[in-house]
């Protein structure tokens, strides 16, 4: 998206401190370890990622969603709105502000039906619980914690133009991206500007492909340490995702979850 | 959520559009007025629709922004169901159409200028943050009491610069509305948000819609009527845009003889916007460069700006209250001393 980083609301009020999420989700963590925690945004980022593919939304709409999604839980307890709600009012949100043609209501809940059953049926015996009223209702909650910010910015662009100018090599500018995607399930995009998630990207890229480039990274004028921090936020996940089997262990994580209140009866 | 919805006491009625109904109130916190933007529910199949998207392109774009001449969007709150949303504003006192159409304002060459000047600069900003604002005419130009000028709506205003992107070019209100939009144009650029502020200067001079086209094609007329035709040599691709359509031939006419006041070096703003060729127009940045800018007489100061005679009487009201709270504090040695001639 075009537009100038340095003066957007991306820039001057969300980019968070790792002080600030740890004391957000105090809470949170009375409840799940950081290890559980986590493994909850990754099911929810994939979610979302598979709401959008089956949509056939862009990346790029599907990365504000995320944004949009861990945006709100880093201010908010996971026990305020949940998160099976929450994650098809971000797209639905993100789509409009990107200016993606029109997903009608009926046409978003039918997909998250859909979606819940085909795809993620390991997770959710019951099929897709909320209507169009919950999705509205739920949106201007949404817009209200963003604090009306909603431009977004990716580390899709600036990782095509680092890739350019290191010559045009695609097997790395695929495997970077898909780096990049992955990332989407870590907390890189609420701490670091997504110019600097794309070189840490692009630097895991070139060491899983054995690609020296060192001389290139050590011209770059960036703070290598952060650089380095993003890269491991990135190793972790991998880590984390060699031992862990989603199917087996979601059901008890989303039991565990802290839950709102069951809404009074109307 | 609903506590917003006390703290903006309502004063008057101001206006209503087509997407919202606008309002004065008054910031019960700070005691600031503030212009509050109902946005309207609309049917029942947009209410499915949640949050107006109009209202949202405002949201997203001027969020992002901080201009002087630009308007500033305060707060946004939302009013019984959910998604009937208001956005809250800078309130401003008037519009350029009402001082253009009031006839005991008397528009002089240093009032157009400081007029025009604020436009453009609010322009630039817009332009260099990669926003087109697409909706640029008289009265989404306001102007406030102090007579500084924001530029306003922004539910047309697009992010723009993606090479690929189609947009539509059923923007901007027909008589502001560029050759290359009429033509169908999908691609386009800063080049439409010139075109409006040359035919704004143009109705500056002229008090009347320079022109007042009465259909998209009467409207083409028109421009050609003063302009001339396009032609390949004149404008290159122009016969390849989707509706394109051959014209009568008539000569241009020359722009001195529209608008016999002007200086020439006015005439070079005017004749540097309106462009038939879009990629010949003048950007913002070498408008305010030119020399019109730079001449005698320098632009009015923003607080001597002519303004309508119901703004002016509330200011004078105001004035003389001052004074006097002045001169009860003790301090009347401060007030300045008294010509007499």
């Amino acid at each position: 998206m075009a537009g100038n980083f340095w003066q957007s609301s991306h820039h001057q009020q969300w980019l968070l401190d790792k002080q600030d999420l740890i004391r957000e989700r105090q809470y949170d963590h009375s409840v799940l370890t950081e290890d559980e925690y986590q493994k909850i945004f990754i099911f929810f980022s994939s979610v979302i990622q598979q709401l959008g593919e089956q949509l056939k939304l862009r990346q790029q709409v599907i990365a504000t969603a995320t944004v949009y999604f861990k945006r709100f839980y880093a201010r908010n307890s996971l026990k305020c709105i949940d998160p099976l709600l929450l994650a098809p009012t971000s797209i639905f949100l993100a789509s409009k502000v990107e200016e993606f043609g029109v997903i009608s209501n009926s046409r978003l809940i039918s997909t998250c039906q859909t979606v819940i059953k085909n795809k993620f049926s390991y997770a959710y015996t019951q099929e897709f619980p909320y209507r169009t009223n919950h999705i509205l209702e739920c949106e201007f909650y949404l817009l209200e914690n963003l604090d009306c910010c909603l431009i977004v910015y990716q580390p899709y662009r600036p990782l095509l133009q680092l890739v350019q100018d290191l010559g045009h090599e695609d097997q790395l500018l695929t495997l970077a991206w898909k780096i990049v995607n992955d990332s989407l399930r870590t907390d890189v995009c609420l701490l670091y500007p997504p110019y600097q998630i794309a070189i840490g990207c692009l630097q895991v890229a070139c060491v899983i492909l054995q690609k020296d480039h060192k001389a290139w990274f050590a011209e770059l004028n960036v703070d290598i340490e952060r650089i380095q921090e993003i890269a491991r936020y990135i190793i972790n996940l991998y880590e984390l995702w060699k031992t862990y089997d989603e199917k087996k262990e979601i059901q008890g994580l989303l039991a565990k979850m802290p839950k709102p209140k069951p809404a009074p009866q109307r | 959520m609903t506590n917003k919805l006390k703290r903006y006491e309502k004063i008057e009625f101001l206006g209503e559009g087509q997407f919202a109904t606008v309002y004065k109130a008054k910031d019960i916190e700070n005691g600031n007025i503030v212009a509050v933007k109902k946005i309207k529910a609309g049917s029942r199949i947009e209410v499915q629709d949640g949050i107006n998207r109009t209202a949202l392109r405002e949201i997203k774009i001027l969020q992002e922004l901080s201009h002087r001449n630009c308007i500033g969007l305060l707060d946004v709150f939302s009013q019984g169901s959910m998604s009937n949303v208001s956005l809250v504003f800078d309130f401003m006192d008037t519009d350029l159409e009402v001082i253009i159409k009031d006839n005991t304002i008397i528009l002089t060459v240093a009032n157009i200028k400081a007029y025009v000047l604020q436009t453009l600069q609010g322009l630039e900003y817009l332009h260099l943050n990669w926003i087109l604002h697409r909706d640029l005419k008289p009265n989404n130009l306001l102007v406030n009491s102090n007579g500084i000028l924001k530029i306003a709506d922004f539910g047309l205003a697009k992010l723009y610069g993606s090479p690929n992107r189609l947009n539509t070019h059923q923007v901007v209100t027909r008589w502001y509305r560029s050759p290359e939009l009429l033509f169908g144009a999908k691609q386009y650029g800063v080049c439409v948000d010139m075109w409006a502020v040359g035919c704004i200067l143009a109705e500056l001079l002229l008090r009347v819609p320079f022109l007042p086209g009465e259909s998209d094609l009467d409207q083409l007329t028109k421009i050609f009527q003063v302009f001339g035709n396009p032609t390949e040599d004149t404008w290159p691709g122009v016969k390849s845009l989707s509706d394109y359509v051959e014209f009568k031939p008539s000569a241009p006419v020359p722009l001195k003889n529209i608008f016999i006041a002007a200086g020439d070096d006015l005439l070079d703003v005017i004749g540097g916007l309106l462009v038939l060729n879009p990629l010949k127009r003048k950007n913002c940045t070498d408008t305010l460069k030119m020399l019109f800018f730079s001449n005698k007489p320098t632009p009015t100061v923003n607080s001597k700006l002519p303004l309508p005679q119901s703004i002016k009487s509330v200011k004078e009201l105001e004035k003389p209250s001052l004074k006097r709270k002045l001169l009860d504090s003790g301090e009347g040695g401060t007030l300045p001393k008294r010509l007499f001639f």
